[in-house]
């Protein structure tokens, strides 16, 4: 059944979301080895991390300590002043309490309401009487007439729990004791909500026996605004202390990196070979005399590799002299070997098998001193190309053609899968053919009678050949040291094609003259692969292989079981991608 | 020493100094600094109280009821719903709050009827008290005086408690509620003649909850004034302006009006600078601060404080008095000597003199004649000479634009003399009052009110209209009782009028805001024969023994200060 729309197009978000996915893993990836490898970003961000807290905290106890302060001291006076009205008002309302002098004349004010009296001068509605920051109301639900107000409030603005809180101490005739809220109220009149401290109490009448509400509705956008102001000052000034500390931070931290930074980069350049690096040294503080020592360590370091250069070339000219000088005796012993060895069915059979010994070994003997010498040439730099365009796809056949004797005594088979189009490349025939004869016969050697493939790829910028076995495979690790000399796996196995523990060595500097790559793969159980990467000029630099260096069915099992089961695996660290370098 | 011990030891006296030098106070010590005097704006309004209004309830009885429902009357602007809760069904559909407002007194009571079997549903009850005023449709306060009841029917509501079923139309507010919702106020309008002063119209606002008071008052300032100065004064705001917003800055009251009125022409400006500068100046609003003036958002013109008073300018106090029939000049402490001209020559038979204000020249003096009003000049050369005959004028009255004014009892004439043409006396049309027997007229400061006595105790305001062409707009001001004689009137500033009553038990004198009526008592020592006004200052003629003396009221208004003893009288100041 062909694929609908609507699968390639869930593949499609399916893949969308696997690159954002990747690309978020990247991005973390590189800032934590961003992070791993800068001392000053850790610093800095310790710094940062540690202040953002210190401020938070400190910033919280003092913002609340001063909203606490702010908004106490004005419920306090609010409440000081509901408290002075609410006195005033039961002084009005009740004149026979007053003193006998208060009570005598007060005959002219017989006819005017008290009520309205103390509210004129409660709200400063008399002459010469100006606005207060407060609106009130008193209430008296009996009486016709007895309630008044002050501003925009209307009895709708008073919250309703302090309006049952205070009818429930009317109810309770506890009249001492007054209720305050903070909310939001939305006035009926301004249609928005305010902030507001509303204080509620009871003013009771004795003498008649009335009780008033009297509502304050102090509003507190000015205490608001303040507190926002502070917050906003704490924010910036705790933003503006952070990012100072992390400033002071990153210079002081500074001071101390860019010398080690600039350690570390000598320290690189010497192990890059530049002997010669030294450190400047500033002042008399620590840093200084760490530079003096790394200097002190490198003048040694020059010193011995020095000395070991010396007393290296020194040996390859000894191996590449005691070589030149073992030929010319040895060219004698071949010819009188070859003599006895064409003589040797008139000998008996003891001396016989003597002189196909003799000659065996000498043949190993012979191309051992012609590997030495190839090796000295490596050595003594004097190593040359004799570049020609060629088509790989000939020189992996003639080498084939050359391994065909030994696979066929081991029983084994060439697989071989090469490119329709011509692999052109500028390279060297003999060293070319050389590696990929040494890469088969090791292939066949270590293959155990098992099908050899043999790989060709290309791409714009370079040709690649892999020879793929199912032999024992490589070990972790040795991977690396096959290329090393005279290194064997097994130092108990014999060498059946009687090599001569140079080969890789010497494939490793073909390639590497080439401007090419020779890299290996294995895997105990699973056979290895060896992969020839050459730039199809030479010289050019290389920044990617054609093909990989695992086998496409190893990535393919590995890559399953991953996504089967992620856990149980342990990761697997030989190179899989195909641009390793 | 070190360095580091030379730079800790640099800091420690550092911090020491500092210390010390702080007091170690939270709040650091400083100045004298100079500091701003702005202020943090004005709050263009005014503080007040209101009635909050309470629905009927159910334990209410009818005495309740009714105050219930006169105290949601008082509450009905700000919030019309209580009221409504009062009224049964057919009294909602049926009453408005629309006419004038009736303003009894607060002590009224409450009439129930006898008590019924207990089974009646309707109720009828009269609210009794006395009519202290009435606010008219124009805002205008006219007091009045008389007992006032007015039956109301009552429903019993069927979950307790009573309704009113029938109730006409208006509100019926207490003298403590006006004082409490109403504030009065002085709107100034253009002299419709002149147009070069203020007239002043009084009306009482009602505060409103959702606007500032300034803005109240300059929204009544832009409608009509009151029925008194209808067709007598003019305003500078086209028609079609409304106050777009009142704003008040850090240093400036800012007022934006949507008008037709384009920003450019500026002939109206100053007009409307000083119509708005002196009414929310003299109602106590924005005072001494500059109003920016700006018209659909644009700026127009920006007033400052005292800059110009010409408006409501009554061209200084200089005062005259009259000595043996010579008019003399009144300095501030001692006679001046005699005016130039015939007029300063002591002449027999010339009473009732009456000074001009003249802006170019010397100006003029009148006096009342047995054969008419004669007129001379403060000028060296000036000589009397008689403008309009009549044996029964009335005193001769200066008007500011320069012409006399006198009353042709014996021909029920208006007439006006211009002495800048020379013609004869011209009539000016007074329909109203032509049927009035008119013993006095005295025209204001302002050239626009006019003070009418007709008979013996009775006052009326009028205006001159139509361009200073017709005296109407007649409004009863005060009526004194029988057997009691006004004996003089005089014109203190534009909005009060000063009267003088002979009464059986002896003299007062009443200043009168002819707006709202308002008359406060002037305490009286001597017997004054007449009286003369400008603004605060207050001159009067007292009898004595020995003739006449010259008296003038103190500043604390309560006791008089004798100018001159003997043979000085009649006090002038010029117009009034």
């Amino acid at each position: 059944m062909p694929p609908t729309n609507q699968r390639r197009s869930r593949r499609t978000f399916r893949q969308i979301l696997g690159g954002a996915r990747r690309r978020v893993r990247r991005a973390a990836g590189k800032a934590r080895s961003t992070w791993r490898r800068s001392l000053q970003l850790q610093v800095v961000t310790s710094t940062m991390v540690i202040s953002v807290i210190v401020v938070v905290v400190l910033g919280t106890f003092l913002f609340g300590q001063i909203s606490k302060s702010v908004v106490d001291s004005t419920q306090e006076s609010s409440n000081s002043e509901a408290f002075a009205d609410r006195l005033q008002i039961a002084d009005a309302l009740a004149p026979e309490t007053d003193d006998q002098d208060k009570t005598t004349d007060s005959g002219k004010q017989g006819s005017a309401n008290p009520l309205d009296e103390v509210m004129d001068t409660i709200t400063g509605s008399g002459e010469g009487g100006t606005e207060k920051r407060y609106d009130m109301l008193v209430l008296n639900r009996r009486l016709p007439g007895a309630s008044r107000g002050s501003g925009t409030v209307v009895p709708g603005d008073v919250p309703a729990n302090l309006q049952l809180g205070l009818q429930r101490n009317i109810r309770d005739q506890q009249y001492d004791e007054p209720l305050a809220t903070t909310g939001k109220i939305r006035f009926a009149e301004e249609g928005q909500s305010r902030l507001t401290y509303v204080i509620g109490g009871v003013v009771h009448v004795p003498t008649s026996g009335e009780s008033y509400e009297v509502y304050h509705f102090f509003p507190l956008d000015e205490e608001e605004q303040l507190l926002v102001n502070v917050r906003l000052a704490i924010v910036v000034v705790g933003l503006g202390l952070v990012l100072l500390l992390a400033a002071i931070a990153y210079l002081v931290t500074r001071q101390v990196v860019t010398p080690v930074r600039l350690a570390r980069q000598a320290a690189e350049r010497l192990a890059a070979g530049k002997l010669d690096e030294r450190l400047k040294v500033r002042g008399e503080d620590d840093l200084a005399r760490l530079a003096n020592s790394f200097n002190e360590m490198a003048a040694n370091l020059a010193l011995k590799i020095h000395q070991l250069e010396e007393l290296s070339q020194v040996q390859r000219q000894f191996v590449s002299d005691v070589s030149h000088e073992l030929r010319t005796p040895l060219t004698t012993v071949r010819m009188a070997a070859d003599l006895l060895y064409d003589a040797r069915e008139d000998f008996d059979p003891m001396a016989s098998r003597s002189a196909e010994l003799m000659q065996a070994q000498l043949e190993r003997f012979e191309s051992m001193l012609a590997d030495l010498l190839e090796i000295s040439r490596y050595d003594a730099g004097a190593a040359t190309l004799d570049l020609d365009p060629v088509d790989v796809r000939d020189l992996v056949l003639r080498a084939i053609a050359d391994s065909e004797a030994l696979a066929e005594r081991h029983s084994t088979r060439f697989e071989l899968r090469l490119p329709n189009e011509p692999c052109m490349a500028e390279v060297d025939n003999r060293r070319v053919e050389r590696i990929l004869r040494n890469l088969l016969f090791n292939a066949i050697e270590h293959g155990e009678g098992r099908d050899v493939v043999v790989t060709v790829g290309g791409d714009r910028d370079a040709v690649a050949v892999a020879v793929r076995d199912h032999g024992i495979g490589l070990k972790p690790g040795e991977d690396t040291l096959v290329f090393d000399r005279f290194w064997r796996a097994d130092p108990s196995r014999a060498r059946t094609i009687g090599g001569t523990g140079l080969g890789l060595a010497i494939s490793r500097e073909d390639a590497a003259l080439h401007g090419g790559w020779l890299q290996a793969w294995g895997q105990p159980g699973e056979g290895s692969q060896f992969r020839l990467t050459l730039p199809r000029t030479a010289g050019a630099d290389l920044k990617g292989s054609p093909l990989p260096l695992v086998p496409p069915e190893i990535e393919m099992r590995r890559t399953w079981r991953t996504s089967m089961t992620p856990v149980l695996l342990p990761a697997v660290a030989d190179g899989g991608g195909y641009d390793e370098d | 020493m070190t360095r580091t011990r030379r730079f800790a030891a640099v800091t420690a006296i550092m911090a020491a100094v500092t210390c010390t030098g702080s007091g170690c106070t939270v709040i650091p010590l400083s100045g004298p600094i100079a500091v701003s005097d702005v202020g943090a704006g004005d709050p263009l309004g005014r503080p007040f109280q209101r009635m909050i209004a309470i629905g009927p309830q159910r334990e209410w009885g009818p005495e309740e009821t009714i105050k219930g429902m006169q105290a949601a009357m008082a509450a009905y602007p700000d919030d019309p719903s209580v009221l409504q809760q009062y009224l049964t069904p057919e009294a909602k559909a049926t009453w408005n709050a629309s006419g004038p407002v009736t303003v009894i007194d607060d002590a009224f009571e409450i009439v129930a009827p006898p008590p019924g079997d207990g089974t009646e549903t309707v109720q009828t009850v009269t609210l009794k008290g006395s009519s202290v005023a009435s606010i008219k449709e124009d805002d205008s306060y006219v007091p009045t005086a008389g007992a006032w009841e007015r039956p109301y029917e009552l429903v019993k509501a069927p979950g307790g408690g009573y309704r009113v079923n029938a109730l006409p139309p208006g509100l019926l507010l207490t003298a403590s509620d006006v004082d409490r919702a109403y504030r009065p106020t002085n709107l100034y309008y253009l002299n419709r003649s002149t147009q070069d002063r203020l007239v002043v119209d009084r009306v009482r606002l009602r505060m409103k909850t959702t606007e500032r008071f300034a803005q109240t008052v300059l929204e009544r300032l832009l409608q009509q004034p009151t029925a008194a100065l209808q067709g007598a004064v003019s305003t500078s705001f086209p028609p079609g302006t409304a106050i777009e917003s009142v704003r008040s800055g850090e240093e400036r009251v800012v007022i934006d009006l949507a008008s037709p009125l384009d920003p450019l022409d500026l002939s109206a400006e100053d007009a409307l600078r000083a119509q708005i500068r002196y009414t929310l100046n003299n109602n106590d609003v924005a005072k001494g601060r500059i109003i920016e003036i700006q018209v659909n958002g644009e700026p127009y013109a920006v007033d400052r404080p005292n800059s110009d008073e010409h408006w409501l300018d009554d061209s200084g106090d200089h005062a005259y008095y009259v000595s043996r029939g010579a008019v003399r000049h009144l300095g501030k402490d001692r006679p001046e000597g005699v005016v130039p001209g015939a007029a300063g020559e002591p002449r027999e038979g010339y009473s009732d003199f009456a000074m001009s204000l003249s802006k170019d020249g010397p100006p003029l003096v009148a006096a009342l004649t047995t054969t008419g009003i004669s007129v001379a000049s403060l000028t060296q050369d000036g000589r009397w000479q008689e403008v309009i005959h009549g044996e029964s004028l009335t005193p001769p009255t200066w008007h500011r634009d320069g012409s006399l004014w006198t009353y042709d009892r014996d021909n029920a004439v208006l007439l006006r003399y211009d002495p800048a043409h020379g013609q004869a006396p011209e009539r000016v049309s007074a329909p109203e009052v032509e049927k009035l027997d008119v013993t006095r007229l005295r025209i204001a400061r302002d050239g626009v009110r006019v003070a009418v006595t007709t008979g013996k105790n009775t006052v009326q305001i009028g205006a001159l209209t139509g361009g200073g062409t017709m005296l109407g707009n007649l409004q009863l001001l005060t009526t004194i009782e029988m057997g009691s004689e006004i004996t003089d009137v005089a014109w203190g500033d534009d909005e009060h009028l000063l009267v003088l009553v002979q009464t059986k038990a002896g003299q007062i004198l009443n200043e009168i805001n002819v707006g709202d009526g308002e008359t406060t008592g002037v305490p009286l020592k001597d017997r004054l024969n007449s009286v003369a006004a400008l603004d605060d200052r207050i001159l009067a003629e007292a009898e004595t023994e020995k003739g006449t003396k010259l008296l003038e009221l103190n500043q604390d208004r309560q006791t008089w200060a004798t100018k001159l003893e003997t043979d000085a009288g009649a006090p002038l100041f010029p117009l009034g």
